[in-house]
């Protein structure tokens, strides 16, 4: 049979069906999910009624409360945050209750509880509608953090997500939901904390993760033969695969960190004091970070470009540590 | 209450500039000059000419992501607002803030905010500190129906009521009759009374639904619930339902024949004309009037210079980076 191809929300989407068909535990809550402009979850509802699939009203406290409730109740709630930044209306839910009950109940209680949340800048949209907080959220104990960057990834990871025992947060790039990629029809999962070696090469190891990998391909591609990059997406940045960063490291003894998140505080500084700790025999140069600076993302096109990592600063980067 | 002629065709201006202006940004985002879109506030003109026309600059005013209406009524200046549509750095914000996120100071606009219910605990803020400096001021709140169900505006309601702060929340209700979210159907209710209003007997303060389509009905409640709050009585919750209806790219202010009765423009036209206020000439004369400040203002934006790349940087803390 002809490999299928279809895009990053259909393969979101068809994770959905399948599992709330296998599983009648599996519930869909959040804003306007019943709605056929919400790509993710169209046709969610007609196929599995309005009892399990429920538009919420805008009250991210109560819904995302809702669903870590439902959870250690035995349900498997699915809920959709519109952009991950109106989570933070509801941070007590997610960074105390949902991350943490398990722990502090002693395990006498399980969160298997998926968030979603598109995120991600590039849209001239300003700092509430642009930001990618997955560090954020990534430095509280208890949340695994998922970034799928194209549609295989998208749906085993979830599937992964809705089977687990425990709380997700799921980030979906928004400028990814019509990318194409080639997807099989079954269920399928793909494990947390292994990472994806998705171009080999010898001379740099560039970390990225969502969207920023594809743009690491790119850049990779341009420099062509001038540097033969190896570039890694985590896939998840909770749990992590530090051995494959680590592996990589052996390999090239350069690293560059490629993250649209924050870069202060964040998942580019997590993986640079990884590289301090444990792989600084194998470094041949400064670790470098291509993240978006300290500074709220802006709503004029030339001050958010000017901000967000891109293929150009990428080719810098690793053009700087060649050099080195 | 009597209300004046002049105040008549001030309301009546007001709301005709907020039409005019929102129609142009329409065509600006068609021709890509404004790079992102906005949530429009046409239909809803009748609440923010209304309730603003009871304010003065020292007056604070908190809104949404439909702030538009809110900023212009406020007095914000034209220019400054369509060029930071536009991104560009003589914007009101330099650029930085775009349609959700304008903060205009000098005329009391505290600002657009793109969370729903974000802007509400602050107007508290600016509630509080005319209270404590006892100036008479106030504050308005305004947001919609889907944002009243937020936590964050539950707990100001209970706080402004208990600390008697001269607040007065506006709700303004785009679905009042088929429960609807950002337009679109919804298959569960967002609110299980009938009116937002309802809920302020359970913060033991004032509250009541008007129709938000009849600008001199809001005139007239806005003007009870601010002297209410200027005397140190305390908060209230107004409620207005309104109908957002669909602009368009030729600069029209008049809106489709099935959408006239819900149109404030409209309706308060053909009052004010029979009421012999406003003559053919009169309306001419003011359309045309506002239109040209408002070409002059997208005239200034599109001339207007993109921010230097540099600047992204400048700003972050006040006292420099
Ligand atoms: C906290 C938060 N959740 C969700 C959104 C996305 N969103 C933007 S406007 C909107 C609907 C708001 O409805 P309402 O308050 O009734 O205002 P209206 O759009 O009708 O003027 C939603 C869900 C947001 N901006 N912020």
């Amino acid at each position: 049979m002809a490999e299928r191809l279809i895009t990053y929300s259909e393969a979101l989407n068809e994770a959905h069906r399948l599992e709330m068909a296998s599983n009648p535990d599996v519930v869909v809550f959040g804003e306007n999910v019943s709605s056929g402009w919400r790509q993710v979850t169209k046709g969610l509802k007609e196929e599995f009624g309005r009892e399990r699939v429920r538009d919420a009203p805008i009250t991210e406290t109560a819904f995302i409360g809702m669903g870590v409730g439902a959870a250690i109740m035995g349900l498997k709630p699915v809920v959709e945050l519109m952009l991950v930044d109106f989570g933070l209306v509801a941070m007590d839910q997610i960074l105390n209750q949902m991350a943490k009950s398990h722990y502090m109940s002693g395990g006498a209680v399980k969160v298997p509880m998926t968030l979603r949340a598109t995120y991600g800048a590039g849209t001239s949209s300003a700092a509430t509608h642009s930001e990618s907080l997955y560090s954020l959220f990534a430095h509280m104990p208890g949340l695994k953090v998922v970034i799928p960057s194209n549609p295989y990834d998208a749906k085993g990871l979830l599937i992964e997500s809705i089977r687990g025992d425990d709380p997700v947060l799921f980030m979906e790039h928004r400028l990814l939901y019509p990318m194409e990629g080639v997807v099989p029809e079954e269920a399928y999962t793909v494990p947390f904390g292994m990472a994806n070696l998705v171009r080999e090469g010898s001379d740099v190891t560039v970390v990225a993760t969502g969207l920023m990998v594809g743009k690491a391909v790119e850049a990779a591609d341009e420099l062509g033969p001038k540097c033969s990059v190896e570039v890694i997406d985590p896939r998840t940045i909770v749990p992590l695969d530090e051995e494959a960063i680590l592996r990589s490291l052996r390999k090239t003894g350069r690293l560059v960190i490629v993250d649209e998140d924050y870069e202060r505080c964040g998942f580019s500084a997590e993986v640079a004091a990884i590289a301090a700790e444990k792989g600084f025999q194998h470094l041949d140069a400064p670790v470098v970070r291509v993240a978006t600076p300290n500074v709220p993302i802006p709503y004029s096109p030339v001050l958010e470009k000017h901000l967000l990592p891109s293929k150009e600063k990428i080719v810098k980067a690793i053009s700087q540590l060649v050099g080195y | 209450m009597e209300i004046d002629e002049e105040t008549k065709i001030e309301l009546y201006t007001t709301m005709v500039r907020i039409r005019t202006f929102e129609n142009r940004a329409r065509i600006l985002i068609r021709d890509g000059e404004i790079p992102a879109r906005s949530g429009f506030y046409t239909g809803q003109e009748a609440v923010a000419a209304g309730v603003c026309a009871h304010l003065s600059p020292s007056d604070q005013i908190g809104s949404t992501h439909r702030a538009l209406g809110h900023l212009i009524a406020k007095g914000c200046d034209l220019k400054g607002l369509m060029a930071e549509l536009c991104g560009m750095s003589s914007g009101l914000n330099k650029g930085k803030a775009g349609p959700y996120h304008i903060f205009d100071p000098s005329v009391g606009a505290l600002g657009a905010n793109g969370i729903v219910g974000g802007s509400v605990p602050m107007v508290a803020g600016y509630a509080l500190t005319h209270q404590l400096r006892d100036d008479g001021g106030v504050a308005v709140s305004f947001y919609g129906e889907g944002a009243s169900n937020q936590g964050g505006i539950q707990e100001t309601l209970n706080l402004a009521a208990c600390w008697n702060l001269p607040l007065v929340f506006v709700c303004e209700n785009s679905s009042p009759e088929v429960q609807r979210m950002l337009g679109h159907e919804i298959d569960y209710p967002q609110l299980s009374i009938e009116r937002v209003s309802d809920r302020a007997q359970a913060y033991g303060i004032p509250g009541a639904t008007y129709d938000g389509w009849d600008v001199l009905e809001v005139y007239n409640a806005v003007g009870d619930a601010v002297k209410w709050a200027r005397e140190g009585n305390g908060p209230t919750l107004l409620e207005f339902n309104v109908h957002q209806i669909e602009g368009n790219l030729e600069g029209r202010i008049e809106v489709r024949d099935d959408e006239r009765i819900w149109c404030p423009i409209h309706r308060f036209k053909e009052r004010i004309t029979d009421e012999g206020i406003l003559t053919t000439e009169l309306d001419e004369k003011i359309r045309d009037k506002e239109k040209s400040k408002v070409e002059e203002a997208a005239e200034f934006a599109l001339r207007s210079t993109v921010p230097a790349p540099i600047e992204a940087f400048k700003g972050v803390f006040a006292g420099g980076p």
